[in-house]
């Protein structure tokens, strides 16, 4: 869906991104993460064709970004980290001039404005002024903006910032919501709790390189899980090995595993029954949920 | 209804319902003490203060609503949500300029009428009509064209200059305007003109320039709002602007002097919108940069879209140069002009100002050029010519020497250093 080849954007004296190459698939939702500086919000701008890069190749939805900014600013929506509201305007008319606007007709505008707000929950605030609102209500707004015109593709730039737990909550089941639809999310952030919830993909991004490009969620029936025995067993890994519906990832001193479960929970129960069976002293049969923060902080000390 | 959408939002925004009643309250009151000023004085101080206001709101008023138009926008953050909507540049010029003033007009058209009702020279109205119309409408739109350059300048609290030069706008509109109104045998005493040897009025030249003017400042704006939505534009508008004016000032030579005077006329306007666009563009180093990494790559289109306006206009002044070099010195009092060293000159002059805006702070970039060439042009000439030493004064102002030669040499040695160092700061920007 987004594929950016050799990307480099230079400020004066300092090279903000530097040879950014990655693929995003279609339907996923990407953590772009890193430290304050390292060039998240240049990157979204780069790839909304908001600004120009010295060299390199983007590509969204098979539209050359750099040669045809025009054509991408149709297929793609944008939240900026200051949430862009007319703050002398209702909400409902903020939406109808972004709906009109992104050439949505006049007589189709109530029923976009309609859906996006029943999305954002911003149904009931619809006639009151945007400046009267409250920043995580405006947030609310602003997406609502960015999504009026079913976007392909979203890039938002710190979308959660400054709300509270609740608002991070609903914009999660937002998030889920769009990817549902179809739409593929590109989603800076510092607040990596929250991008777990709903990414599948991490950008880590670092004095303008990509240092790491990971999938979060693998396929839904492979999961990590944590073997521990009471005492060592000579022969572990063999006989681990010998059992089709598992993988063995790691084995440590003959007395823990890591491994890799195929199917369900009755599957994952099956597989319990079967260690059992081969009389292994088993304490502990425990599935790791590795978060983003560790993938992320992970990828951070191997490159220093 | 599928309206201009930016139309509309201007409209919402600043088309309220309190000044829709408030505007010709306002008016009417200082109508009311204006008729009861005339009944005492037996004047017409009712149709010249509607004329007076007319003015004031079109370009004061009207002025600033077309800035705020665009610097808003960036100063509120929501520039990046225009520029990346499906509104083309058309639609985006036409619904700022005329959303945010049909307020200025709304008033400005009740003084038209006020005037129409109480002037006793009626013989001028079409003229006075047709003036104040059309340099409202340029007033505007100039000031929408300044707020673009400065909004692409990232000098987005220009405000308070715009306006500035919009009031200073509307008081030479005015001493145009006024003794039309007040004088009916004003328009005999203003001599015939002649352009290209039509023998025509000189109101109704004026009237034809001040359209001229109105059409290329919307096509500035158009191009202007083009770039911002990323559209890109070639130069070839910026040349077709310069042949113009080469072309309509050479209607104003005389037939006799056209040989002698044309080529020079032209020159001198090359030069002057050299000047004007490497003062008015955003000089970033990464654009040249661009620039040389296309032309690297012998992508002319991309390379042309990234050459810096004044480029032109001096690849046309050079051209002009070469037949004015071989032409008799059209010399002006004491100064020679020398069409190869006044080219060195603008090189040079560009150089500074270009030095400046590669620094850490190019938003001073103007202010130090001007004392530059302050100090150039200026001091030094005046120190060396008090202290009797001619020969120095001709090294800072070459136009003074009475050798080509050295004049060149002189320049050159100065455009030489400038660009050298500008090389420098551009190498150690990028």
């Amino acid at each position: 869906m987004i594929n950016v080849e050799q990307l480099i954007f230079e400020y004066p004296n300092l090279r903000a991104l530097d040879e950014v190459s990655f693929h995003i698939p279609q339907g996923s939702i990407t953590a772009l993460v890193g430290p304050n500086g390292a060039g998240k919000t240049t990157l979204l701008r780069c790839m909304a064709a908001l600004e120009q890069p010295v060299s390199g190749n983007i590509r969204i939805d098979g539209i050359d970004v750099l040669e045809h900014p025009r054509e991408c600013h149709r297929i793609i929506g944008y939240l900026s980290d200051f949430f862009g509201l007319y703050d002398r305007l209702t909400v409902r008319q903020c939406l109808h001039y972004v709906a009109r606007a992104q050439g949505i007709a006049d007589e189709d505008c109530a029923a976009a404005i309609a859906r996006v707000s029943k999305g954002l929950y911003i149904t009931d605030r619809l006639d009151v002024l945007a400046g009267t609102l409250s920043r995580g209500l405006r947030q609310r707004v602003a997406i609502a903006q960015a999504i009026i015109h079913s976007p392909r593709v979203v890039l938002l730039d710190e979308p959660a910032s400054g709300l509270d737990p609740e608002a991070r909550h609903e914009l999660a089941e937002l998030f889920l919501d769009l990817q549902k639809q179809g739409m593929t999310l590109l989603v800076s952030s510092h607040i990596l709790a929250e991008l777990e919830a709903y990414s599948t993909d991490m950008l880590v991004l670092r004095e303008g390189k990509i240092i790491e490009q990971v999938a979060i969620k693998t396929h839904a029936h492979a999961q990590d899980f944590k073997l521990s025995l009471a005492t060592p067993v000579a022969n572990l890994t063999a006989v681990l090995q010998s059992i089709d519906t598992l993988k063995v990832l790691k084995v440590e001193q003959d007395q823990s595993a890591l491994l890799q479960v195929q199917g369900d929970s009755l599957q994952q129960h099956e597989l319990l029954k079967t260690l059992l069976a081969r009389n292994l002293p088993i304490c502990e049969f425990a599935k790791i949920t590795s978060n983003l923060q560790d993938a992320y902080l992970d990828t951070i000390r191997q490159r220093p | 209804m599928n309206l201009n959408p930016e139309f509309q939002r201007q409209l919402s925004l600043e088309f309220s319902p309190a000044r829709l009643v408030g505007v010709p309250l306002v008016l009417g009151v200082i109508f009311t003490l204006t008729y009861f000023l005339d009944h005492q004085n037996q004047t017409s101080v009712t149709a010249q203060s509607a004329l007076g206001l007319f003015l004031l709101m079109v370009s004061f008023w009207g002025a600033r609503q077309a800035v705020d138009s665009v610097l808003e926008e960036q100063r509120s953050h929501t520039w990046d949500t225009q520029r990346l909507s499906a509104l083309d540049p058309w639609t985006m010029v036409c619904g700022k300029l005329l959303g945010s003033t049909l307020v200025v007009w709304y008033g400005g058209v009740i003084c038209l009428m006020v005037y129409g009702l109480t002037a006793k020279n009626t013989s001028n109205l079409f003229w006075v009509y047709s003036y104040a119309l059309s340099s409202g409408l340029l007033v505007q739109n100039i000031s929408l064209l300044l707020s673009l350059i400065a909004l692409r300048k990232g000098q987005i609290n220009s405000n308070s200059v715009i306006i500035g030069l919009a009031i200073l706008a509307a008081f030479t509109i005015g001493s145009w305007i006024m003794p039309l109104s007040e004088n009916p045998q004003a328009l005999q005493t203003i001599p015939d003109a002649t352009w290209y040897g039509i023998n025509t009025t000189t109101q109704f030249l004026t009237l034809i320039s001040v359209c001229c003017a109105l059409f290329w400042c919307v096509v500035g704006n158009y191009r202007l709002m083009a770039q911002e939505l990323r559209i890109r534009t070639l130069p070839s508008v910026w040349l077709a602007f310069a042949l113009f004016l080469i072309v309509y000032t050479g209607g104003f030579i005389e037939a006799k002097q056209f040989g002698e005077y044309f080529y020079t006329s032209a020159f001198g306007i090359c030069l002057t919108l050299s000047y004007l666009i490497a003062f008015a563009e955003y000089n970033e180093p990464m654009r040249i940069k661009r620039l040389l990494t296309y032309i690297t790559q012998e992508n002319w289109q991309r390379a042309a879209e990234e050459l810096p306006l004044w480029c032109v206009t001096f690849v046309l002044a050079s051209l002009l140069a070469l037949p004015l070099s071989f032409s008799p010195p059209a010399d002006i009092d004491e100064l020679h002009v020398y069409p190869i060293a006044i080219l060195l000159l603008l090189l040079r002059d560009i150089g500074i100002f270009l030095f400046f805006s590669f620094g850490k702070n190019p938003q001073r970039a103007f202010s130090l050029t001007l004392l530059a060439l302050i100090l150039l042009y200026g001091v030094f000439p005046g120190i060396f010519s008090a202290v009797k030493l001619d020969g120095m004064v001709a090294v800072f102002f070459p136009l003074v020497s009475d050798s080509l030669v050295l004049s060149i040499i002189y320049m050159g040695v100065q455009s030489a250093l400038v660009w050298y160092f500008l090389y420098q700061r551009w190498q150690e920007s990028v």
